[in-house]
């Protein structure tokens, strides 16, 4: 073992074994760490070069997407009586080409990629924004377990797949079809799974102990429990964009999509499905700019729902 | 025990209930174009179309036709087709497309649960390692790319590459390698990420770090213990994998035009067949319950705590 | 004589963490012998887990042995570099007992087949023989029908024979030393009692030398044979139990003794430790607990201090022992006591401010009822501290919560000030009554809201009560509460999850207290924290009692805080009050047999005392209910009990005796 018996550390100053200074607060400063919650979960979710990556590709796709129309006054309608412009390959003109009746597949994929940007968006924030309302709803009332319990083994016990095709079925195809569809299945899962959060924050002491002091509703809605599952709400937004997209293709893969006069990316893939062996631009084009986008949303969401649990700030 | 059987049976049928009304009140709003073929509906009149869909039945209060509906169900008979099969009884069209989408589905079955669980269990083995990159990246690629985009340039990427044939024939075994393939990517990327999930899970258990204490090897703990856990949670969905398939199986048999039950859905929706869809949406719901059902089943039988707790929550 | 077995040398083990490298164990060393029982001692964060863990090969993946030797058996056990070579000696010749029954064993694999594994495993034996072995070890460690218990489950068994199950596990290969790792904390002290006899039993008949690490200076003395403390991941004194206890070297273990309500007079305010525990992030600078020792010297700032002999087998790392600081020992020695204020001790006379009659809560538990709480009744004075006193599961909380009004009940009346509050009270008449009644929580790390400020977490009553004029106001109620219970001002502005345990208790407190209530509920609110703080704590309490005119509803397992805290005690077991009294009445004349059971299982930290201590285990059946139905009746002043009129006329002979 390693004591010693002092010998040699007889030649220390005697002034070094006199009383020293007492200060309260260094004695309380030991036990502080520095640590933020949103700061380590945005250090960690940041941490990943892949991820900002994808941050700055997905900015910078989603501002083109929305100015392209007004930089650019290349109509993604127009067609062509003249055989000699259908089918063009890549150019400058044409960077992606052009289609069977010579429309340029460059500008019907930005108009296709915004279309389906905003149907994305919208399903995200009705479907999340439904989802954490009835879900805190459900949540604080223990009595309406039946009915939520009734309808969420209803819709999810049928596959989500051939839910959406009733729905779509039975509701002639368009836009707000498809969004229906969308939000009317997806709004019951979203909504158990906020109020699981909601029943443990609820339960938990902090929010307790505000019941104690009588803090009005309101404000333990806005302080207490908002904060806590706005990372969640993040992330669900982030992954109901790519899975909203995916239906879209789904729906117009089968014929119940948005009419196909419309440009979506769901209907520019499978319209040039068909020509794929003679022009594979047409469809590799904008395939790769939808899987972009879908990938980079599916990452990021999942990414940031990892960083924002506190067991992985190390 | 009995309890808990009889408590889960009970939810199934309640939800098949639900389901049988949902659908069938559902479909009610449908226009009533769908009950003629087109030819038919040009030739007749209004009044003769009228006439005709009081004869079936179609203008009569929904439950009276619900009733109507369920009574024949019992005596086997589930309606006839009209736009895809044109008066033929769906009982018959049904045993024709059965084969083709169980053959394929059982293949695809062995498939999705082999490859699944290997993948999953070699990712969570080497963590951080190659494996898990990769493992991770099909993952991603299959849940976030719209699956008839990965499962178009399956089809064309592979038939060329294998010398493959590009569309399903009965007779053909080598026909049948892609649909195979196409209908289990997205199990296999399920039955994988869960299974790490559960497993890495399983192995910051107290349990597991005391099975470590004990001196039991890594492998021996990875095999008796993990493994053994871990799998309980994916053994719940094994029964109604084997239905879920089927909603896979819209693509697919599409692409590859299987006569078989999915291709029929797209088909019957395409030609806008009533009967058809909502005879084949209540099959397939119905199927589904009866997963979760028998999911239910048999994770009781490998797990000895879920008997006490019956709650459904 | 006895024989070293194994030897931790200099061991320094350090981990990976938010990308810099953290010195958990620093220069710790320990010699064990054969058949004797080592206790480390430590709190949350001293290293005493992570030092034993490393005995095992066992460090978290990013955690490694930097520096220092294992000597176990001839080799060094430090230089093991793979698992393989780790299997011969884990489990089979080093065994350790985790801290957690409840998480300890796999809920899908009977627990025979779990011990059963074990053998096999080392031994290479067949299936059928190291069966009955299994059997003979559960037998051993004391569950009746082992043949049955074999094929059961873990959760078809209570926490303590869970506990046990995982004891005949790690005996299973006759290891040489047993680590067991805090084996009683999550158990109830009754069954504490039992499991520590066991461990003691087991360690006798079996030859072992056991490891025992533990935050309880009460366990402690109860099991060990020597003793090293641990403090900021160092050994800083070892020693035999009794030099330990009785003649403490080092600073932090002498004000860790002092601080133990037991060692201390009752009409004095706790010795208690100033500041927080050290956390790992925190550069360690000459003595790790200078900072927090008031009369700490100069040099403690400056040099890492080595080791002082102080008899032949006591070691301590302190400065005080070097000859230069005699002098300064002398001026130590006769430095007068602090003044000390008195506790308030209140008559419970004149009207009661709270009564509970015939209280009962039943809960719903799938398809079973029971109840939590059955027919309570008490009364709680002005300016009293009255104590509710249980295991888990007994109803104490819910009493508490009951009465907070945030559970239901199902029978019985509430009256506070005489008025009836347990139905729907009017708006006016709750917000009232929620001003004049608090609650303090067990748990500072999640009774407060993580992603508000320390600001607005005390402000939270201010606003909801409306007791503030101006924004200036409300800063200078805030800045008076935090005063109050002695943290700055600048901590508004910050974090919860910036503060340390004892912090964050400070911050709940002063929550409460801002509203200034008449009634508070303190459920368990030391139990969560270290022990170098729970002096503070209780201190605090007792200070704002005095200067707030505040009466408490104090709900506690620990019975020697209980005794030091409060007035009036009453006892739950399963739901409901077996005894009430006065704390010393109840201490001197214990009557029901839980209270005595529940008295004697407690242990004290005095190794005189607790050596040879018999267990007394209360069994529920020994009460003869079915002629003669008990009933609750006040059988000496202020002394309650529940019991029939057979029982009464014994206990009534016995006290007066």
């Amino acid at each position: 073992m390693n004591e010693s018996t002092g010998i040699q550390y007889n030649d220390l100053p005697d002034e070094l074994f006199t009383a020293a200074e007492f200060n309260e607060q260094t004695a309380e400063e030991v036990g502080f760490s520095n640590y933020s919650y949103w700061r380590s979960t945005l250090r960690t979710f940041l941490k990943s070069p892949l991820i900002r990556v994808m941050l700055i590709v997905v900015t910078l796709l989603v501002a083109f997407t929305f100015l392209y129309p007004m930089i650019s006054d290349i109509d993604p309608y127009s067609v062509s009586l003249s055989a000699s412009d259908w089918n063009l390959p890549i150019s400058a003109e044409h960077p992606f080409g052009t289609d069977g009746v010579d429309r340029d597949i460059w500008a019907r994929v930005w108009y296709g990629t915004r279309t389906s940007f905003i149907l994305a968006a919208v399903v995200a924030v009705m479907q999340v924004g439904i989802g954490v309302i009835l879900g805190s709803i459900w949540g604080y009332n223990k009595r309406l377990d039946p009915l939520f319990f009734g309808i969420y083994n209803t819709i999810t016990n049928i596959p989500s797949t051939i839910y959406l095709v009733l729905i779509a079925y039975i509701i002639r195809p368009g836009f707000w079809t498809i969004i229906i569809a969308l939000v009317s299945s997806g709004w019951i899962t979203e909504a158990r799974w906020f109020r699981n959060r909601i029943l443990a924050l609820r339960e938990a002491d902090y929010n307790v102990a505000s019941r104690c002091l009588k803090t009005p509703m309101r404000r333990i809605i806005s302080r207490n429990i908002v904060p806590h599952i706005m990372s969640l709400i993040i992330m669900d937004a982030a992954l109901t964009i790519p899975s909203s997209i995916g239906s879209e293709v789904f729906l117009s893969f089968i014929g119940l999509g948005i009419p196909s006069e419309w440009v979506t990316l769901g209907n520019l893939v499978n319209q040039s499905r068909s020509s794929f062996t003679v022009y594979p631009f047409q469809m590799l084009c904008p395939t790769a700019i939808l899987c972009i986008i879908t990938v980079s949303f599916y990452i990021i969401g999942n990414r940031f729902a990892d960083a924002s649990d506190p067991k992985n700030h190390v | 025990m009995g309890r808990y059987y009889l408590s889960k049976l009970g939810q199934a049928l309640v939800t098949i209930v639900l389901v049988v009304l949902v659908v069938f009140t559902l479909l009610r709003f449908m226009p009533t174009t769908g009950y003629f073929s087109k030819e038919e509906y040009k030739e007749m009149t209004e009044t003769e179309r009228n006439a005709y869909l009081r004869s079936i039945g179609v203008l009569d209060p929904t439950l009276v036709q619900l009733k109507n509906f369920v009574v024949k169900l019992f005596h086997g008979d589930l309606g006839r087709s009209i736009t895809v099969y044109p008066k033929s009884p769906i009982t018959e069209v049904l045993g024709d497309k059965i084969k083709y989408t169980v053959l394929l589905n059982v293949f695809s079955l062995i498939l999705s649960y082999a490859a699944g669980l290997s993948l999953g269990v070699a990712m969570a083995r080497y963590k951080g390692r190659l494996v898990d990159h990769l493992g991770t990246a099909y993952v991603i690629a299959i849940r976030s790319i719209p699956s008839i985009i990965i499962l178009f340039f399956v089809q064309v990427g592979l038939s060329k590459l294998l010398d493959l044939p590009m569309m399903f024939y009965m007779d053909q075994p080598l026909s049948w390698i892609l649909p195979v393939i196409s209908l289990s990517l997205s199990s296999i990327a399920g039955t994988a990420i869960w299974l790490r999930r559960y497993i890495v899970d399983e192995e910051n258990r107290d349990y597991i770090k005391f099975a470590r204490a004990k001196g039991l090897s890594q492998n021996y703990i990875m095999v008796r213990h993990v493994f053994r856990n871990a799998i309980v949670p994916i053994a719940i969905n094994f029964p109604s994998d084997i239905l879920l398939l089927i909603s896979g199986g819209l693509i697919t048999e599409s692409l590859y035009s299987v006569p078989g039950m999915g291709g029929l859905l797209i088909q019957s929706i395409r030609a806008l067949d009533n009967n058809l869809v909502q005879v084949l949406v209540l099959i397939f719901s119905t199927l589904s319950v009866f997963g979760v059902f028998l999911g239910d089943i048999f994770v009781s039988f490998v797990d000895p705590r879920i008997k006490l707790t019956a709650d459904p929550q | 004589m006895r024989e070293k077995i194994f030897e931790a040398r200099d061991l320094e083990i350090q981990f990976n963490l938010r990308g810099r490298v953290l010195t958990a164990v620093h220069k710790a060393s320990i010699e064990l012998y054969s058949n004797e029982t080592l206790a480390i001692v430590g709190e949350s964060g001293s290293g005493k887990s992570v030092f034993t863990k490393s005995f095992l090969g066992m460090l978290d993946k990013n955690g490694y042995i930097s520096g220092g030797s294992l000597l176990f058996e001839g080799q060094d056990l430090a230089k093991l570099k793979t698992e393989k070579e780790w299997l011969q000696i884990r489990g089979k010749k080093i065994a350790m007992v985790f801290q957690n029954p409840m998480t300890s064993l796999n809920p899908v694999k009977t627990v025979g087949e779990q011990i059963r594994e074990v053998i096999t495993w080392h031994f290479g034996t067949d299936k059928e023989e190291a069966a009955k072995e299994a059997v003979r070890l559960l037998d051993m460690v004391g569950i009746d029908n082992p043949e049955v218990r074999y094929k059961q489950y873990p959760h078809e068994f209570s926490g303590g024979m869970r506990q046990r199950v995982v004891i005949a596990t790690a005996i299973a290969c006759r290891p040489k030393i047993l680590i067991c790792d805090e084996p009683t904390t999550a158990l109830d002290v009754t069954v504490q009692a039992q499991i520590l006899q066991l461990i003691r039993q087991l360690q006798k008949e079996l030859g072992m030398s056991v490891v025992y690490i533990t935050h309880d200076l009460g366990v402690v003395a109860n099991v060990a044979d020597r003793v090293s403390v641990m403090y900021a991941g160092q050994i800083i004194e070892y020693g035999l139990v009794r030099e330990i206890f009785k003649d403490p070297q080092h600073p932090y273990t002498k004000a860790l003794l002092e601080s133990l309500p037991q060692l201390s007079g009752r009409d004095r305010a706790l010795h208690s430790i100033k500041g927080s525990p050290p956390n790992l992030y925190h550069e360690i600078k000459g003595d790790a607990f200078a900072p927090r020792n008031p009369h700490a010297m100069k040099i403690d700032f400056e040099l890492e201090p080595p080791f002082f002999q102080v008899s032949e087998t006591h070691w301590a790392k302190t400065w005080l022992l070097h000859e230069k600081a005699a002098g300064y020992r002398r001026q130590l020695a006769e430095m007068p006591e602090p003044p000390e204020p008195v506790l308030v001790k209140a008559p419970h006379t004149g009207d009661p401010l709270l009564s509970v009659r015939g209280l009962t809560v039943n809960f719903k538990l799938g398809r079973r009822e029971f109840s939590a709480v059955k027919d309570a009744s008490f009364d709680i004075y002005p300016g009293e501290t009255f104590s509710l006193v249980g295991e888990s599961g007994s109803g104490k909380t819910t009493i508490g919560k009951a009465i907070m009004k945030i559970c239901h009940t199902n029978a019985g009346d509430i009256f506070y000030e005489g008025k009836k509050i347990n139905h729907k009270l009017p708006r006016k008449e709750l917000t009232e009554y929620r001003q004049k009644v608090q609650m303090i929580f067990q748990d500072p790390m999640a009774s407060l809201n993580e992603r508000a400020k320390v600001d607005y977490i005390i402000s939270e009553g201010l606003y909801n009560f409306h007791l503030f004029k101006n924004e200036a106001e409300r800063l200078k109620k805030v800045s008076d509460a935090m005063h109050s219970v002695g943290l700055l001002d600048e901590y508004a502005t910050r974090f919860p999850h910036e503060f340390s345990g004892g912090q964050r208790q400070r911050i709940g407190i002063a929550r409460s207290l801002i509203v200034v209530p008449q009634l508070v509920i303190a459920d368990e609110p030391i139990s969560a924290l270290d022990v170098s703080i729970r002096a503070q704590v209780i201190n605090l309490m007792n200070q704002l009692k005095k200067d707030k005119n505040l009466t408490y509803l104090f709900i506690a397992h620990d019975l020697s805080v209980v005794r030091y805290f409060s007035d009036r005690i009453a006892v739950m077991y399963k739901g409901r009050i077996v005894e009430l009294s006065e704390a010393e009445e109840l201490f001197a004349h214990p009557l029901h047999p839980y209270t005595r059971s529940l008295l004697q299982s407690a242990p004290i930290p005095d190794p005189d005392l607790e050596r040879g201590k018999q267990v007394i285990v209360y069994d529920p059946s020994q009460h003869d209910y079915s002629k003669n139905a008990p009933f609750w009746s006040e059988i000496a002043p202020h002394h309650f009990i529940w019991a029939n009129e057979p029982e009464l006329e014994q206990y009534q002979r016995e006290l007066a005796r």
